[in-house]
């Protein structure tokens, strides 16, 4: 039916009533489920390691730490400090293994190359490994995500 | 007819489908080797239900036990070894049958009306036995199997917009663990098997619908083909063909067993020299050459982009290729040789 003046009829506004009121059901079934599939991410927000482990590299030597459920590599730089890095290749999130030999970081996955301090110089890897701030807080390490303070 | 054929006849009323299937004739001429293709991937399918239902039976999807009990399958289990074997080889079988389908039907242009929605099922059903093949490859939880993971999840990221959140939904949050192969092992068991089958309804209903097609020059001279009658001769010939697929698969992972590498942990590096299965190698070969940045673009951004626009391509390949016979067909034709070339030099070059 069709009153006059009408832009449509009953039968196809009823239809897009309906229709509109199925898909804001749908929606709201189908939220929670969006939500349920990821679970929350638990990466820490800083490790904290025994300087006694750590204090004795010699300069340039590389170790590993666990950075959550990552590998992370401590460097002792040439000057006394530590560099801290998470060893996730940058381009397709393999882990990456230092190779004291050539004094790099190696990607085994599509043959990716970082030198020592986790610069990207060669193979298809887009960015330098990423860096974690390192403070010696008494007798412990304390290895943090960048831009955090406390 | 009996009288119990008769009590569900009149229940079920399938006496039309029975006469179309005792009816059904199969056209001979040069090509017919192809339509044996179809059912193999059939006798494929149906070994790996049967030995993937087998395998669950003991499988352990935790980050725990996952390893451990594909090594109790292969060490401890009676012919546990012969089942794994089976399931691994018969996948290898059915990716390589699905490509050689899918090739012929691209190549002889059976994809030409009315039967464009045949093929684009077909490449839905390419793309789920992909998804099979790539969740599976992580169940055995080995080194090898985590690498291919991480990498094969982290590839979506280049997708703009919903790319991230496609990963996280991939891997059950930021990085592949325990609960990626929790769900990786659901997806396989559940979700890809409904979907297929599914889908693998509808192709074959469509496959009824249409009738199988003939090769172009056929059709064109406009001449009734020689047939053979689908039932019992066409499916007896089939008989032959799986009954060799079978003893040749049987033959093969009774001696080429699958390996299991040592349990994979999130701490290692990836090991030296991995590759992926064989059907994703020149994928694989084309990321590893493939430059960090492309005109400012990041190399997997090209590489997915590349990617989604040659599965495009695939999937409405009918509607762009509408004038099969000529000089646009030949076009097409060459575009997928020269795919075909591209894809044979990569693969045996990332071998090398």
């Amino acid at each position: 039916m069709k009153i006059p003046d009408s832009l449509f009829t009953r039968r196809r506004f009823l239809g897009a009533l309906i229709g509109g009121w199925f898909a804001a059901l749908a929606g709201a079934v189908l939220s929670p489920l969006r939500k349920f599939i990821i679970p929350p991410y638990r990466e820490p927000d800083e490790v904290t390691l025994p300087l006694v482990d750590y204090a004795s590299l010699a300069a340039g030597e590389v170790k590993s730490f666990s950075w959550g459920i990552k590998p992370g590599f401590l460097r002792k730089t040439p000057d006394g400090a530590y560099l801290a890095l998470v060893g996730v290749c940058t381009h397709l999130d393999c882990n990456v293994s230092f190779r004291p030999a050539e004094n790099r970081f190696f990607c085994a996955c599509h043959e990716g190359w970082y030198d020592e301090n986790g610069r990207n110089i060669a193979g298809p890897p887009p960015k330098p490994l990423r860096r974690l701030a390192v403070a010696v807080e008494g007798e412990n390490l304390v290895v943090r995500k960048t831009g955090l303070s406390r | 007819m009996s009288r119990i054929g008769a009590w569900f006849e009149r229940r079920l009323g399938m006496s039309g489908i029975i006469k179309f299937l005792s009816q059904k004739e199969v056209p001979q001429h040069e090509h017919t080797v192809w339509y044996y293709t179809g059912s193999a991937v059939l006798l494929f399918l149906a070994i790996q239900i049967v030995t993937g239902i087998m395998l669950a039976l003991y499988y352990q999807p935790t980050i725990e036990g996952a390893n451990a009990s594909v090594a109790r399958i292969m060490t401890e289990i009676p012919l546990g070894w012969l089942i794994r074997s089976v399931h691994s080889w018969s996948a290898t079988f059915m990716i390589a049958i699905v490509f050689v389908h899918m090739l012929s039907i691209a190549f002889l242009k059976s994809y030409r009306a009315p039967r464009e929605l045949t093929w684009a099922t077909g490449v839905v059903l390419l793309a789920l036995s992909l998804a099979f093949g790539f969740t599976g490859y992580l169940l055995p939880w080995d080194e090898l199997s985590l690498a291919a993971t991480k990498v094969g999840t982290d590839l979506p990221k280049a997708i703009p917009v919903v790319g991230a959140w496609l990963t996280k939904v991939m891997r059950g949050g930021e990085d592949v663990a325990g609960d990626t192969l929790t769900r990786f092992f659901i997806v396989h068991v559940c979700v890809l098997p409904l979907s297929l089958l599914a889908v693998l309804g509808g192709h074959i209903f469509l496959i009824q619908r249409h009738g199988i097609s003939l090769p172009l020059r056929a059709e064109r001279k406009n001449e009734t083909p020689r047939t053979l009658p689908f039932w019992p001769n066409f499916v007896l010939r089939e008989a032959m063909v799986w009954l060799a697929l079978f003893s040749g698969l049987l033959t093969i992972a009774i001696f080429f067993a699958p390996s299991l590498g040592p349990a994979a942990d999130l701490m290692a590096p990836a090991p030296a020299g991995i590759k992926p299965e064989w059907y994703f190698l020149f994928l694989f070969q084309t990321l590893k050459l493939f430059p960090a940045n492309i005109l400012g673009v990041p190399g997997e951004t090209v590489g997915v982009g590349l990617i989604t626009v040659a599965a495009a391509w695939l999937f409405f390949l009918p509607l762009i290729d509408t004038r099969p016979a000529e000089k646009k067909g030949r076009v097409v034709t060459g575009v997928l040789a020269a795919f075909l070339v591209y894809a044979l030099a990569m693969s045996v070059w990332s071998l090398l």
